[in-house]
């Protein structure tokens, strides 16, 4: 399928951001100050989903 | 007529220089913002926001669970989002989103300037000395020089106490306003090279456009080129700030950077597309 280059930055810079979300979604986001590496909701979803396939 | 007109009106150099230029008043911004007091209380270091930093610090994370110094969580988010472009259109980070890509296009075009050329015409060769372009026999084997820098890091990561790459970094010589002595000699360097050298830093030493690579082959947006539309004309090989000879048949490279200059150059219609799948 032919992609219009008009839409071509549109695609990465929308690629970038929603990849980017997801990994702050995750669980890896800014730390401030003493802030440990705790798991987000997300994360421990995911892991509990990859637990349950494995 | 017209619609050849109105699809010419738009252009992806153009829509890439924009973009370009914002990516590095943000990472100008970013690095500003971290030269002021209190920096850790402003989500980490000026590193913590490097996609490279993420895989500096990815194998100390995951066998000691430890973070290198002045990484952060948000390295892994940050390169994550370098990799999702990769996955949807190979090294286009490279080529659209990397400030120090952009550093390196905008210095090559004001050298151009700086000596004598005019107007630039696409397609056309310029007649300037600078930058250079290597012979194949140089040029070829120094390529290979940003896989064994990737490994190189790699390695040292699970022995260091900082990033590898850190001291040399041409982004924080660049932009992290933080300057030692290496770092001068990285900026001048950097400089020097890309002066000398379109992209110089891309081609030769880049760990994470040497990570990117693998992703040209696999990602499902691509430039396809129909052999009954080219002519091989070679306008999208002047115009390949990357130095591919014989494009329409090595798109798929791993040293393409899909800034598409190639297709915006292409004169004729329908011979370079973007297609999915």
């Amino acid at each position: 399928m032919k992609i219009n280059p008009r839409h071509y930055p549109v695609i990465i810079i929308a690629a970038y951001v929603i990849f980017l979300l997801l990994g702050i979604l995750l669980g890896f986001g800014p730390e401030r100050g003493d802030e440990s590496h705790g798991k987000s909701a997300l994360m421990q979803l995911a892991l509990m989903t990859l637990e349950t396939l494995l | 007529m017209s619609s050849i007109a109105r699809q010419k009106s738009f252009s992806l150099s153009k829509s890439r220089r924009t973009i370009q230029w914002l990516v590095v008043i943000g990472t100008f911004v970013l690095g500003l913002r971290h030269i002021m007091p209190g920096e850790a209380s402003r989500g980490g270091s000026f590193d913590s926001f490097c996609a490279f930093g993420g895989i500096e610090t990815l194998l100390p994370y995951l066998f000691t669970g430890h973070l290198l110094k002045s990484t952060n969580l948000l390295n892994f988010s940050v390169l994550l989002g370098t990799l999702g472009v990769s996955l949807v259109a190979g090294r286009a980070f490279c080529g659209w989103l990397c400030p120090l890509g952009a550093i390196q296009d905008f210095v090559a075009e004001w050298t151009r300037k700086l000596l004598g050329e005019k107007r630039h015409v696409r397609g056309k060769r310029s007649q300037t000395i600078l930058p250079l372009r290597l012979p194949a026999s140089i040029d070829r084997p120094l390529r290979y020089a940003k896989y064994i820098a990737l490994i190189w890091i790699m390695i040292a990561s699970l022995y260091a106490a900082f990033p590898p790459l850190r001291e040399f970094c041409p982004v924080r010589s660049m932009f992290g306003l933080h300057m030692t002595t290496l770092l001068w000699v990285s900026l001048a360097v950097f400089l020097a090279g890309s002066i000398l050298v379109e992209r110089f830093w891309c081609k030769y030493l880049c760990p994470l456009g040497a990570t990117l690579a693998i992703f040209n082959k696999i990602s499902p947006i691509r430039l396809v080129s129909d052999s009954n539309h080219c002519n091989n004309c070679g306008r999208c090989d002047i115009e390949c700030s990357m130095g591919i000879k014989n494009l329409p048949v090595n798109l798929d490279g791993p040293e393409c950077i899909r800034c598409l200059e190639c297709l915006d150059t292409c004169a004729r219609d329908g011979s370079l597309t973007i297609q999915l799948g």
